[in-house]
This record gives structure tokens, sequence and C-alpha cells, in this order.
């Protein structure tokens, strides 16, 4: 083994601290060794980023401190000392450091026996400043069940949630004692925990006098460290399965106490180092030594998109998928596919998951990006399970029922706290899923006071409170899904949807989109039940669903950074929107239903919709397909309500079918018109592909059009 | 080698030490220790050797709760048991140098030879790591199943172990002499101290059960289990394993570990603290090997006609409907959810699980047939649990293992089992009452298990869910709602009449065939898949309340009357036995 030269390190720790230069051209450490000389704050943090960045980099240096970590941090500590500048600014009051620290100056001078060794102040006492190595803040935190023997002394980041944590504690860092004989102040350095006092003066003076000083502990001018203890546990996604998540112990001192609470997930970066055990344990059962982990840096994880941080390999994924054309399809049949079909429910949550940016205009107002869902429908239509994947895909996602179980409810309580008497704010689930995504089932069994400010929750995005003197209002910026039962527990389909969807109006229409999830007798999914089942059965796996799934982690990625963009709409197509969004008007007129939905609420909803869209292809600007599917989506979900007025009316599906088309033709003054564009008309209207289908091939029969054998284009035969 | 120089299960520690020291000598490397770190150097070699070459196995005892009385401290034992925690790594000092000698702390719990003072301050190149379980016994362990070989025999080996012990502790006492030039007393102190120490023994377990883990059977006796080199993965929470292991027991780290230590800090206590040794054994895992429910069933039967599969069937089927009060139907479809088991999960869907919810008990029948259910249940399964409900358990008992973060332990809950328990849930006791909290949450898992098989493991901040393989029995008067079983037959019995006790090759047989059966693979075949998927399409036109879950128990069910037959894969006869099975059912519940 090579041993190695702690004085020479301690010049390149020097150099690296005179001379390293951030993106700035600033002589980073040295602005922060001037800060502290001035008192501002005491922690010098020493990032191995900056040391793998300086220019002369040795990296056998750098080695070095991550193994031998505690060793180093004593290292820059004298370097520091060597370098720490006057301070350029007058304290107006001195603290007793200070005073003491004279006193100190001027014992020495009139001191006789200054050779004598207990009598060296160490270089600890004068210090006023903590050093911490920082690791590299790129390279993913070990999980616990990783950090091994082998990691003994080094520098190792790791993740966790933080389960315990200890009152902060003061620990003796120098003891310092007075002797009554020879009046002397005696140091002690402690290292441990643990420490052995002094009994005698162990003086020159006294020990030649053989007068065996009594000595006292000065509390006062001894040196203390903030000191706290926490246990962290290892997270859930790093546990594997079938086996419990480890513990470990964490140190933190000085200026990083009272960093992290109980429940905090955070990333530690720190020195894992083993405790021997002293006196008769270290004598028995010597062998085994408890670990720590001296905590050197914290990092608390917050679960955002906006911080979401991509890993390289999954900006390839991202890439790799947006150049795929069909990813708006993939990702929706990625969510839940486990629940079989609903594919329009699913693309409708998947724009719920992106949503569209928020926008203050510039009076103030704020019009809301993000879009709210509810789901209608029979008792075990997997509505619960279609909002927990939600909830699971989203990375700041809140579940909860419309009865939420805690007094606070779903927006916000005063409460007492009992210790301190004082009032205070507790947010509910839709405050605490502020920027992120709040799942609500049994909507509809919501407590009546909580009905009232949801309504404020939903436009508005804010929770107001005036109760017990606090007068506040708090950011709820949440998508809503929500999922609720129709009236009479199931959906009568002799009353209307208003009947059965026991909603008051004015919440319906705070929805973008409305859902109605029926359990009807249909041959085809029959089938596809029967042949499910039967192969699960046969063969222990599901049957494979011809696609490829995608990872909710790729899903979260794509998602997140799909989040980043913020499309505009070009001004050509505000006249399309106008046009589409006058003529649903007028179509809703004209009709004899006596619900009417559209509103304002609806044009916005289907910019929202569209924006989203937009943002899925990554695309800076909404082009006119991402309205047409916006459309077709809001046709939808209101067809899902009111398919079975269609079905009374009476009218015949494939004459109706060609009249849409050939009046889109019209419109468009075109005789050909694609599969797809034909298949995105009818679906709006409700019809479904079958009927498309058969409509084709009726009227190619009369000779009115002629149909593409692979494409199935459409083009008219002009008569 | 010309025989052993030690004896293995006397004196494991000789066998240790002798090929570490061997094994170094070897060593080229002029760090010769740090090739062992983490790996073995021979030594479980000369024990494989010994235990399953020469048969050395059957003189190993088995640590139980009363041979703990007179099985001696660091000697081989064999123990059965559950891994019911997993208390993280532990840091030891793998190997130290005395004088020019390198010698290994390698399962033990502290260093036989003193360790020169200074070697202290160089340790930390030879740390070494062991893993910590804690094991207990099978929860619900059935007493027929705890010895596997006949308790006469048993008793011989036993006996005779004992004389050897005497014989051979008179040897140890002079290695241990020699080698320790009258060093630390504590051999010495050991001796002198084993009487009293064996008193405390009995009059501590009493503290024991009451304590911590609630054994459920008499000689209950959880031990800590430190294992060296095996993988992680290989080790799973829930799943019962034979150690054979080194026993240790040093009188002098209980006394001092029993001394309120005002040194530790409450936050950062050692989980084993609340383990004490002299209550909890510690053993130092040589071997282990991961047992299935056949390790605890002796197979009487080489070969495995059909005829005999379909007469142990018949003997069987007769026996539970003696049981049952003459209710064939409730026989069959108890047979079947005996056979049921776990075979996968799809998405949402358990495949294979089939729990069985038999109504229509009350007062009367609820005592009479609930207890001989229970009890024929134990006879036949090696791990059965009975537990009566009613609204005081529910809000009373902890079902939810969770992890006590105060003490770094998880504490079981009733619902911490092992994979292939069969559990019986009687409902007939349950009366209206209001549920707390606890009991609602106490209920929520319930309904869990029942539905998804799994356990949410509380972590205080989060929970993470465990899979738990086991058969549920419901008894109700009328249909569970907290229990949702997957069958639910109405039982009715015409006849309360006595059992015959069935012979002992009867059990044995019965035994075997459950287990067998249930592990039987499944083969599927594709020409019946047609014919089934159209007979579910035609059954749900006719009734339109039939949903997933009631195709995947039909399947189930004539998947498992295949198997009750002792065939692999499902045949058009017994689809149409199964069938007239729901016919007869459904018009029951009529």
């Amino acid at each position: 083994m090579k041993t190695v030269n702690f004085a020479v390190d301690k010049d390149l720790a020097r150099e690296f601290l005179q001379n390293f230069a951030d993106a700035h051209g600033e002589p980073k450490y040295l602005n922060i060794l001037q800060d502290v000389a001035n008192r501002k704050y005491r922690a010098i943090q020493i990032e191995l980023d900056d040391l793998f960045n300086y220019k002369d980099l040795d990296e056998e240096f750098l080695q070095r401190i991550t193994e031998n970590t505690r060793r180093y941090i004593n290292i820059f500590a004298e370097a520091v000392d060597e370098l720490m500048p006057e301070p350029t600014e007058v304290f107006s009051v001195d603290d007793d450091h200070d005073i003491l620290m004279t006193q100190r100056a001027e014992e020495r001078t009139e001191g006789t026996d200054s050779n004598d060794p207990h009598q060296g102040m160490p270089s600890e006492i004068k210090r006023f400043f903590e050093v911490y190595i920082k690791a590299f803040s790129k390279g993913t935190p070990l999980t616990l069940r990783q950090v091994k023997a082998s990691n003994i002394g080094q520098l190792v980041k790791v993740s966790g949630i933080v389960t315990r944590c200890s009152d902060v504690k003061p620990l003796m860092q120098v003891a310092v004692y007075t002797c009554e004989e020879c009046g002397f102040e005696i140091y002690q350095e402690v290292t441990a925990r643990v420490f052995m006092p002094l009994l005698a003066c162990p003086s020159v003076r006294c020990q030649t006098n053989k007068a065996k000083g009594n000595i006292i502990l000065q509390l006062r001018a001894s040196k203390f460290l903030k000191f706290q203890e926490a246990k962290i546990q290892e997270l859930a996604e790093h546990v594997p399965k079938g086996h419990i998540p480890r513990s470990m112990a964490i140190h933190l001192r000085g200026e990083l106490t009272r960093k992290v609470a109980p429940g905090d997930i955070v990333e530690i970066s720190g020195i894992f180092l083993p405790i021997p055990y002293t006196g008769f344990r270290a004598l028995r059962a010597g062998l085994v030594a408890d670990t720590f982990l001296e905590a050197m840096s914290i990092t608390h994880f917050k679960k955002k998109y906006e911080e979401y941080e991509l890993k390289t390999d999954e900006q390839e994924e991202i890439t790799r998928l947006a150049e795929d054309g069909d990813i708006y399809n993939k990702l929706a049949r990625s969510l839940a596919p486990e629940i079989f079909g609903h594919e329009d429910v699913k693309k409708a949550l998947l724009l719920l998951l992106v949503g569209a940016p928020h926008r203050k205009l510039s009076d103030g107002m704020k019009i809301r990006g993000d879009l709210h869902i509810c789901l209608m429908g029979d008792p075990g239509v997997a509505k619960s399970q279609l909002l927990k994947h939600i909830i699971n895909v989203a990375p700041r996602g809140v579940y909860t029922t419309g009865k939420g179980s805690s007094g606070v409810g779903l927006t916000a309580a005063v409460q007492r706290d009992p210790v301190t008497n004082e009032m205070v704010l507790e947010g509910g689930a839709l405050v605490l899923a502020d920027m992120g995504i709040c799942a609500i089932d049994e909507f509809d069994k919501m407590d009546e006071s909580d009905r009232t400010s949801i309504h404020e929750v939903m436009e508005q995005q804010t929770v107001s409170i005036a109760k017990a003197g606090i007068t506040t209002s708090l950011n709820a910026r949440t998508a809503i899904l929500a999922a609720a039962n129709p009236a009479w527990g199931r959906y009568d389909l002799r009353r209307t949807p208003a009947e059965n969807i026991n909603l008051p109006p004015a919440l319906l229409s705070r929805f973008d989109l409305l859902w109605l999830i029926l359990d009807r007798a249909d041959m085809d999914s029959d089938l596809e039940m029967a042949r499910h089942v039967v192969h699960v059965h046969q063969h222990l796996e599901s049957p494979s669903l011809g696609f490829q799934t995608l990872e909710a982690s790729v899903l979260r990625a794509y998602i997140s950074t799909a989040r980043r963009i913020s499309p505009s709409v070009p001004r050509e197509l505000e006249e399309y929107i106008s046009t589409a969004y006058s003529s649903i008007r007028q179509d809703e007129a004209k009709s004899s239903a006596p619900h009417s939905y559209t509103t304002v609420r609806t044009l916005l909803s289907i910019l929202r919709i569209s924006i989203a869209l937009a943002r899925l292809r990554f695309s800076e600007t909404v082009h006119q397909s991402d309205v047409d599917e916006a459309l077709r989506l809001m046709q939808m979900s209101k067809f899902s309500l009111y398919s079975d007025d269609r079905q009374r009316s009476g009218l015949d599906a494939i004459s109706d079918i060609y009249s849409i088309l050939r009046d889109e033709a019209a419109r468009t003054n075109r005789l050909d018109i694609s599969y797809a564009h034909a298949l995105n008309w009818i679906s709006r209207k409700g019809y479904s592909e079958a009927q498309l289908k058969e409509c084709l091939e009726e009227y190619a029969a009369l000779n009115v059009w002629q149909i593409h054998p692979n494409t199935f284009d459409i083009r008219f035969i002009d008569a | 080698m010309v025989g052993p120089l030690y004896d293995f299960v006397a004196n494991p520690f000789g066998a240790v030490r002798l090929s570490f020291e061997q094994a170094v000598a070897a060593s080229p490397a002029d760090d010769p220790v740090a090739v062992f770190a983490g790996k073995d150097w021979g030594a479980l070699d000369l024990f494989r050797d010994f235990l399953l070459e020469k048969g050395g196995l059957s003189q190993v005892p088995i640590l139980d709760a009363s041979s703990r009385q007179w099985i001696q401290p660091n000697s081989l034992v064999r123990f059965r048991g559950m891994v019911q925690d997993m208390l993280g790594k532990e840091l030891y000092i793998g190997a130290f140098q005395d004088g020019s000698n390198w010698r290994t702390n390698k399962y033990s719990d502290g260093a036989l030879f003193p360790m020169p003072a200074g070697c202290q301050s160089a340790y930390e190149s030879n740390l070494w790591e062991r893993l910590l379980l804690h094991c207990v016994p099978v929860p619900g362990h059935n007493s027929w199943a705890t010895h596997s070989t006949p308790p006469q025999v048993f008793r011989n080996v036993m006996d005779n172990s004992m004389y050897e012990h005497g014989e051979k502790r008179q040897r140890d006492e002079g290695i241990v002499e020699n080698n320790e030039h009258g060093g630390s007393p504590s051999s010495k102190k050991q001796k002198e101290g084993e009487h009293p120490c064996q008193l405390n023994h009995s009059s501590q377990r009493s503290l024991v059960q009451g304590g911590f883990s609630e054994p459920r059977n008499g000689a209950a006796l959880s031990c800590v289990i430190k294992m060296y080199d095996t993988p992680e993965c290989d080790l799973k929470l829930n799943d019962v394993f034979e150690f054979i292991a080194i026993y240790t027991f040093d009188p002098e780290l209980v006394a001092y570990k029993e001394d309120a230590d005002d040194l530790t800090d409450d936050l950062l206590d050692d989980p084993l603290m609340h383990l004490p040794p002299s209550k909890v054994p510690r053993l130092h895992c040589l071997i282990c090997r991961k047992l299935a429910i056949q390790d605890f069933v002796s197979s009487p039967l080489s070969v495995e006609l059909p005829n005999m599969i379909k007469g142990i069937r018949g003997s069987l089927l007769r026996h539970l409907t003696q049981v049952l009060g003459n209710d064939g139907l409730a026989a069959e479809c108890l047979l079947l959810h005996l056979l049921s088991r776990l075979r996968a999960r799809v998405d949402a869907v358990s495949v294979g699980k089939l729990s069985l919810n038999l109504t229509g008990f009350n007062g009367e029948t609820a005592s009479i047939f609930g207890n001989r259910i229970t009890s024929a249940i134990q006879s036949l399964l090696p791990f059965s649990q009975y537990i009566p409900l009613t609204v005081d358990y529910l809000n009373t008992a902890t079902l939810q293992p969770k992890k006590n973060n105060q003490t770094g332990r998880l504490i079981p809950g009733v619902l911490q089992l092992a994979q292939g328990t069969h559990l019986t849930i009687d409902e007939s006791h349950l009366q209206p009452g209001n549920l707390d909290s606890n009991g609602v949450h106490n209920a929520r898992l319930l309904k869990k298990l029942i539905e998804q098989l799994s356990v949410e493991y509380d972590f205080e901040f989060y929970t993470s869910e465990m899979t738990a393989d086991v058969q549920l029995l419901i008894l109700s008067d009328g249909k569970s709602n907290i229990m949702p079983a997957d069958l639910v037959l109405p039982f009715c019995p015409n006849a309360v009449n006595s059992i015959a006790n069935p012979s002992p090759e009867e059990l044995q047989s019965w035994r075997w065939y459950l287990d067998t059966l249930r592990s039987l693979p499944y083969s599927s075949q594709p020409d019946l898949h047609q014919m089934l998927q159209d007979e579910l399409v035609a059954a749900m036109r006719e009734d339109r309340s039939l949903g997933c879950q009631q195709l995947n128990r039909w399947l189930t069910m004539a998947r498992l009357i295949s198997v009750s037959f002792g065939d692999g894969e499902l045949s058009l006869e017994h689809w149409q036995m199964f069938k007239e099975i729901e016919r007869l059912r459904k018009e029951r519940i009529k």
C-alpha cells in the first residue's frame, strides 16, 4: 500500500481553494471564506463537482477524498485555517466566543510554558466554521442495501425516508478545564460521543510540582456542536419483493441539524462509519460494530413534474417515442393496460395527466390549465382501478374518497393545536395535491361543505378559508379526477341522464369531460372476456395485447417532458374553433334534449384539450388535427351520456352516416375523404367503426362512391 | 486427513478454525485474509460432506424450547422456522492477527481468543458482513407436523448425543484450557453458571411467550439467525427454512446486555436489545434449506397409480362427508378448496385461489360442525389457523404486521403467515356492534386478503404489499360481506353422526394426497379452449350478472376437479362434473 503524504494533500487542498474559479470566473471558495470571516454563515461546502471541474485536477487526490473523507475534512479545515482572510466588516457585538478568544490570546503572550503540549490550543476551538464535502450531484444514490462493509470510511450518497429524529443536543467538541493550582486552561479534544474526562492537571508545572492540580470543567469555555441523530428507511420502490426495508442511522452535525423531519424523503451524502463499542462491550462483543452515516449534505426530494430529472437513457427513449407517430394511442393504451377497452376514456385520462399551461392575463385574471374529468358509471366497471392507476403514474397524486376520513376533508380546516393552543391551518387532499392530481372517488357522496368549496377549487384553483379569525386562501392548482356512481346505484336507462347524475349542473359544467361507463350487454365484449379468462387460466399470463405497453416510469418521464412545453394557438385556427363552438351551440338549440352543457367553459375546454394534445406531440403550436381530436373526445364523452336518445330517435344509422360524410365533403369542396377523417367525423356523432364500414359497402354498391381496397379512402363519384 | 480431527456436532468451531488456518496457509496473497471476506474458504464443504454425504444430519439435535435445556452452547443444531423479520446487516471483525496467526470470528458471537489490543484500530479492512434474521416457529404449525421423523428414533438420538456431549465436553475443556493459557475465566464461569441458567430459561419462557412474538403453540422458540455468504435474494420474508447452525450462548454477554445500559441512546438502539440472547438464542447458520409443505409430510407411497389416487380421493371424500354431517356437496367443495393454490397473478386476477364460504352456521350447527371442520383441517394440513371473528376481536386484534421504528422491529400481526397456511375464519359468533377505526382497518385487511391474497405491511410512512398464499375458509350464517369468498355454499348437514377416527395410515395418505396434488403442474389443452369459450359466452348471455370473477371461479373449480383426480389437464368429463356441482349449488342457493 502506498503511503499518502497528507502534508502534500493539504497543499493541494489549499491550492484548490485559492484557485478554483466557477463558471463566472469568480474565485468561489475565497468568496465563501470571506463571507465566513464576516460571520455571515458557518458552513463551507466543498463540492466534489467543483473538484472534478477544477483545471488542475489530480484524479488520485479526488479518489483519496472519496475514500477517506473524514480525514480530508480535517485537511481542508486546516487549509481553510491558513487561508482565512481578515473580516472586512466590523461586528457590532462580540459574542462569547470572541471574548474568550481575545482573552486567550492575551494570556498566551504572558504564558510561561507555552511549549506544554496540553496547553496548546487545538485548532478546533479557534474555528468558527464547519467544513462539509458534498458528493457528486450527478449519479444515482445508492439504496441502503447497497451500502456494504467495503464502503466504510467512504463518501456515499443514499436516498431514503426519514423515520425518526432525535432532539438537537450539544455535543462536546473541545473540553476546556481550568486548573486550580496553576490556573491554566487545559484543552481536551473529543472525537467520540463518549470521552473520559481528565482528572488531574497534566500541565508541566503541576507535573513538576507534583501538585496533582484539581481541574474544573468549564462548560462555558468549551466548544459544543449541535448534534442530531436521525434514522432513515429504504424507499418502498427500492425494497425487493418479499423483503423488509432496511434502515440506517444518520448523524447530523452543526448546520445540518434541524433540516429533516420524520416523513421527509431525502437524499443524503455522507461518510459511512462504524462505531466501535466501548468498555465492556468492546471486550466481549467488540467484534461487532454499529454503523452510521455522518451527513455531509441533505437534499429533499420533491415530486413535481417540473423538477423531474431525466436520466440519459430516459431522454433517448423519449426522443425515440416522440418520433413515433402513434404516440398518442400508445401512451393511452399503456395506462391501466389490465383494464380492457375504454380507449377514449384512457385518452382523456392521458390528457388530464398532461394538462395545459396556466395562463395569467395582464389584468391579473387566471385561466386554469388543469383538465377536470368525471367518470360516472355502474358499480364494478373498474372506475376506482382507473383512478388508482392514474395516481400511480402521476408524480404527485392524492387519492381520496368523497367522504374523506379526517376532519380536514377535501379542502382545508382550521384546527386548534393541542400543544400550543394556537389555531393552525391544515390542508386537505386538494391542497396537498397542489401542482398535481387529486383523484376523488365516490364524488357524489361528498360532504355538503366540501361540495360548496369545490366549486372554487375547480375554477379559481384556490381554497379560501375564513374561520376562527383566519382568513386566507391556499393554492390548490390541481387537476381533479372524480368518479361517481349514478343516483340510484345503477344507471337507470328509463330516466334522463340529468336525473341519473346526482350532481348539480354548476359542478358538472366545471368538468371538461364527463364520461359515462355503462356495463352494457354486448356480444363482442362478452366473447373478449371469455377469451381472456380462458387464456389466463390456460397459460397463467394475460394474453398479449398486440402492442408493447410502456413502463410507468417512461410514461412519467414522457409526460413531464411534455409538460414543459406551452403551445400557442395560431391565428388561423381561432376561426375554426369558434365555428366549431357555434355549431355545437346551434345543434344543441335544435335538439329537443332538455340538458344543455355547452357554455363558454366548453370553449375553454376545447382549447385546453387541444393544447394538451399539442404538448403530447412536443409541438409549440396547436394544429387543426388537435382541435379535431379535442372535439371528437368531447362529442364522445357526450354520446356516452346521450347515445340512448339517438337510438330512440329511430334515425337510420347508415343513411345518417352517409349524410354526415356528404356534408363534410361538400363543406371542404372535395371529392376525396380519407378513411381516418371519415372515422373521426362519424365517431363525433356517436357511430361505430362497424357502422361506417357497413355504410361504405352499402353505398359503394349503389355506386355513390368508390372505396380504395386497401386504405378504405372514399372518393365520391361525380354525378 | 485421516478421520475427522474434531467432532462436527459438539465442536463445530474446531472444523471452522482448522479449515481457516489451512486456507490461510495455502493462500499466497500478502494479505491472506482479505480474500476470504464474504465467501467461504472450504469450511462449508466439510460440513456438507459430513451432514449430507455421511449422514451426520440425524446426529444433529433439533433446537426447540425443550431441547434447549440440554444442548451445549457452541454446538451444532437444527432449527426450523419462518423468517419473521429481517434485522439488516451487521458488521463484525472477520479476521484478526494474533501474533503471527490469523484468527477468524466467523460463525461466532465473540472472539474465541482474546483479541490482542491494538488490532481494533486497524480492523476496518477486515470488517465482514453478516445478515440477521429473526425466525419464529411457523404460525399455526400443527402438532403432527412438528417432527417428521418418528419421535421414538429421535429420543434415542437425543440420548446418544447427550451421552456424547458428556464425553466431548471433557475434551473440549482440555482444548480450551490448552489454548487459552488460563486466559479469560469466561469458560469456567459458564460452566458454573450452567444450572442457574437453565432455571432461568424455564422461568423466563413464560415471559418470552407473553412478551413479543405471540407464539401460538407450546414449544415456541424464536431465534436470531446470523446468515453468512447466502445471497440476499434467496431469503424472503415468511419463507420457512431449516437451518443447520452453531448455537452460541454466552452468559457473560447476557448479564451485560440485560443491565440497563445508560449509554445507549434511545434513538439508536439496536433491535437486538429487544431480543436478549437468554430468551432468543443466537444461531450462526452454516447451511440452510428452504422448506416446502412436502418436507413436513412424509410420503408413504412410492408409486402413484391413477387408481390409487382415486381410492384416496374416495376415502378422503367419505371422511369429509362424515365430518360435514353427510353433506356431500359441501364435502366436494371443501376438497376442491383444500386443493387450491395460488398459481399466478395476472394483472388484478389471482389465478388458482378458491376461497370457500359455508353459510348457514348459526348457534347450534356452528358449535358442532365448526369444531369438527377445524380439527379435520388441522389433522390434514401442516399449517392451519382458526380465527373466531367477533366485533371485539376486530377492534382489538393486530392483524397487520407493523414496523416499529422505535425498536427497529417488525411486529408480527396475525396475518403474517407462511405460504400455504390454511385460515379458517368463523363469523358465526359475530354480533351487531360498532367497529372503531382499528376494526374498520382490520376488516379492510381481511377483505384485501381474500380478494387479492396479499397483506399490506405497515412501515409507518408507507405500506408495502406482501403476497400471502393462504387458503381461506369462512364459516358464517349468511353470506359473508366482510370476507367475500369466491365460492359461497349453504351448508346443509342432515345428520349429526359420529366420526370414525381415521387410522394413521389413512391420515398419512390423505396428507400426502393433498400436498402432492396441490403442487401438481397444470398443462393446457388447446382443443378444449374453444368449447370453454363458447360455454362461457352462452352462460353470460343467459345470466347478465356473471362477471369476470365468476368465470374465473368456474375455470378454477373445473381445473381443481381434474386435479383431484390426479390429472393435470382439464377434460370434458371433469367440466361436466363441475357443471353438475354448480347446478346443485345454484339450487341450494335458491
